[in-house]
């Protein structure tokens, strides 16, 4: 395969790092919590929509897969939001180690309980398409990672929309940046951050039903997203949607290019070494404020 | 009487309560279980369990109530302590008291103590919430496994390699990370565990994914004391430095990073030092490890179940201080022991649920909440309680009408 055709095939499968990655980002701004449980969102929402689709019949169409994406959103969204109202908000405060602590803890808690629940087999879920790729200028491009790339897109410019343009948004951007005034004006700052939370654990649940369709889907697949989402975000610079998308895109290219050139065990391995190096060298990130002062 | 000082009293009431609440509860159980030994039912792992717990309450509640005169005792005694559980823990292998089970059990536990205390020294001490620890022991366990199978090095020898092989690690990785601060140290960290899982899997010196066998290991019993001289020289060593100009200038770089720097004092130095000693250990317990398991592959190596694991023990111990991150690694472990026995698989959620309780619930751990109440019995000791009513009268009337 040709190396544009990687880049391809990164793009696509990057704008699902993207989104899950601008979540995370909107915690860690809003909040101010480093949420670890986060790729744990993507797992419970992909695993939604597969247990959606099994009660259809297992193998459905397209139009199905897609409506079961909102349905795994609705779901993830109370479960974000019950995490913070009950668990998060007693330690959000406090130090930055409680709150890592936490959210360590709930991730485990959730990640053993679904192996319980479910195993720890991989699963994925089957789309029935007639024709599965189409044929660009040489290149193969699989529908279905189209379909995810459109989706992610489309995930994270409604998030764009609603901060900017809702009452709601406005509310949570203004206790992101100064609680205390927010309270003042007459923002129920709790209740904010854990709308806040749930949106968040929303978005990833919505991307995680599209990874459940191209990627597959385990119990321990989290850390993994988290991680990626933590790359991402210190690349794009905290608080910076278009900066989690272009981080999203390039970890994605980057990812593709390493296991097309050198070997797909490598992955892993490059991406947690670039994130170590920019955390040294670029800590702002490449479109973020600064990040000084960070405790 | 004003709301406050109502409110002041009753929240009184209720600490007095609840230690005796738990205390009565802790009885309780003991009670029932001994009903149980004495009965039919005879003895099973079930009730072990519920006596441990109730043992645990009526013990901790009973320090709590003594605060001050344990922690004085224990500061007086410090050394005689160490020396008692040294010898008393070697005494009861040497006479064979211990049988195979309960030997794995207790050499699993000063493991896990040499492990959550060299967490505690760079994450609890220095305040580098470190997530990446367990590459050091799994760099250590590779070194000593290599060593000892492909080039057939005598495995003390193989101790002293891995351990510095840890350090040097330790120490180019420090340089790089320990410029980050908080939460970006922690990803950092982790990032270097996971890299270091790679890189295992992938290397043909390591045995990739399918590891390395070890034959002709030394017997548990030789372990066993190998683990318990590492654990009671570290703990001596920390000891030792929290009382000298070096344990103070990690607490220092902990509380406040940048007033460390402006007294003058190279913060980056005392951090590696830390983050190197720290590893060390990690390491040498690491090689002492893989022998005793007679395998070692990268799923086990970089366990990154232990990784949180040892973690949560110096948390719930109490981070920063000594004995801590000990007790908390000796009560986990033990736990974790049971639970495995009682529900296999299980053995993670729980421990998920322990992090969140003891976060949400005792964010000092168990030294530090036992620290908090001999200064506030201290507090009341001298007259105290005098102060307080007055700071709150004063407070009352800055208020106004507001209660």
């Amino acid at each position: 395969m040709s190396v544009v055709q990687f880049v391809v095939n990164g793009l696509l499968v990057g704008s699902l790092f993207a989104t899950v990655a601008v979540g995370f980002a909107l915690i860690w701004g809003v909040v101010d919590i480093i949420n670890l449980a986060h790729g744990e969102m993507v797992m419970l929402g992909g695993y939604c929509s597969y247990w959606l689709i099994q009660l259809a019949g297992g193998e459905v169409s397209v139009g199905i897969a897609l409506a079961t994406v909102p349905v795994a959103m609705a779901v993830l969204f109370v479960v974000g939001y019950a995490l913070q109202r009950v668990l998060i908000q007693q330690v959000t405060d406090e130090s930055l180690f409680l709150t890592l602590l936490i959210t360590f803890g709930i991730s485990i808690a959730i990640q053993q309980l679904a192996i319980q629940a479910w195993s720890a087999t991989p699963r994925s879920i089957n789309v029935g398409l007639a024709d599965p790729s189409i044929f660009v200028a040489g290149l193969i491009i699989p529908k279905m990672k189209l379909l995810a790339f459109v989706g992610a897109l489309v995930l994270t410019l409604l998030l764009w929309l609603f901060l900017k343009r809702t009452r709601r948004g406005r509310a949570i951007r203004a206790v992101a940046q100064n609680p205390q005034a927010s309270e003042l004006i007459g923002i129920d700052v709790e209740h904010t951050r854990a709308v806040t939370f749930g949106i968040s654990a929303a978005i990833a649940g919505g991307a995680g039903s599209f990874i459940g369709m191209i990627l597959g889907l385990w119990p321990q697949m989290g850390l993994n997203y988290t991680l990626k989402s933590f790359v991402i975000v210190v690349f794009g610079g905290i608080g910076s949607i278009p900066g989690a998308l272009v981080g999203g895109l390039s970890l994605g290219t980057i990812e593709e290019l390493t296991a097309g050139l050198v070997s797909s065990t490598w992955t892993l391995a490059v991406s947690f070494s670039l994130l170590i190096v920019l955390l040294v060298f670029k800590p702002d990130g490449l479109f973020g404020q600064s990040v000084e002062g960070e405790q | 009487m004003s709301t406050r000082d109502l409110r002041t009293r009753l929240q009184t009431v209720r600490a007095y309560l609840g230690t005796y609440g738990w205390l009565a509860l802790g009885g309780a159980i003991l009670v029932l279980v001994g009903l149980q030994w004495l009965g039919p039912l005879s003895t099973s792992r079930a009730s072990l369990l519920f006596f441990a717990v109730g043992l645990f309450l009526v013990v901790w509640n009973l320090l709590l109530l003594r605060a001050t005169g344990v922690l004085e005792f224990a500061h007086d005694h410090a050394w005689t302590l160490l020396a008692v559980f040294a010898v008393g823990a070697v005494a009861v292998q040497a006479a064979g008291l211990l049988n195979s089970y309960w030997s794995t059990v207790a050499l699993q536990m000063f493991m896990f103590g040499v492990l959550a205390l060299s967490w505690d020294l760079i994450g609890g001490q220095t305040g580098y919430p470190s997530f990446g620890n367990m590459a050091f022991f799994g760099i250590g366990g590779y070194t000593a496994a290599v060593l000892f199978k492909n080039y057939g090095v005598a495995l003390p020898l193989t101790l002293v390699v891995a351990a510095v092989m840890a350090l040097v690690f330790a120490a180019i990785i420090g340089v790089i990370v320990l410029r980050l601060r908080g939460g970006y140290f922690a990803i950092a960290t982790l990032g270097v565990l996971l890299v270091a899982i790679q890189v295992a899997r992938n290397l043909s010196i390591t045995g990739g994914t399918d590891g390395i066998i070890l034959l002709d290991v030394p017997d548990q019993a030789l372990i066993y004391y190998g683990m318990l001289a590492v654990l009671v020289t570290e703990i001596a060593v920390v000891y030792y430095l929290s009382t000298t100009r070096f344990g103070y200038v990690l607490n220092t770089i902990r509380d406040d990073e940048r007033k460390a720097t402006a007294m003058g004092i190279n913060t980056t130095y005392y951090k590696t030092a830390a983050w190197g000693l720290s590893a060390l250990f990690t390491g040498l317990v690491g090689a002492m490890w893989a022998p005793y398991n007679t395998f070692i592959d990268p799923a086990t190596a970089f366990n990154t179940a232990w990784n949180v694991e040892f973690i949560v023990m110096a948390f719930i111990g109490g981070t920063g201080t000594v004995i801590g991150p000990v007790l908390g690694a000796f009560g986990i472990r033990s736990l974790v022991f049971q639970i495995d026995s009682l529900f296999t698989g299980w053995q993670l959620v729980v421990l998920g649920v322990v992090v969140i309780v003891t976060v949400i619930g005792l964010p000092e751990g168990l030294v530090g909440q036992l620290k908090q109440r001999a200064s506030a019995l201290k507090y009341y000791e001298y007259g105290g309680g005098a102060a307080g009513g007055a700071e709150a009268a004063d407070a009352d009337a800055t208020e106004g009408g507001n209660d």
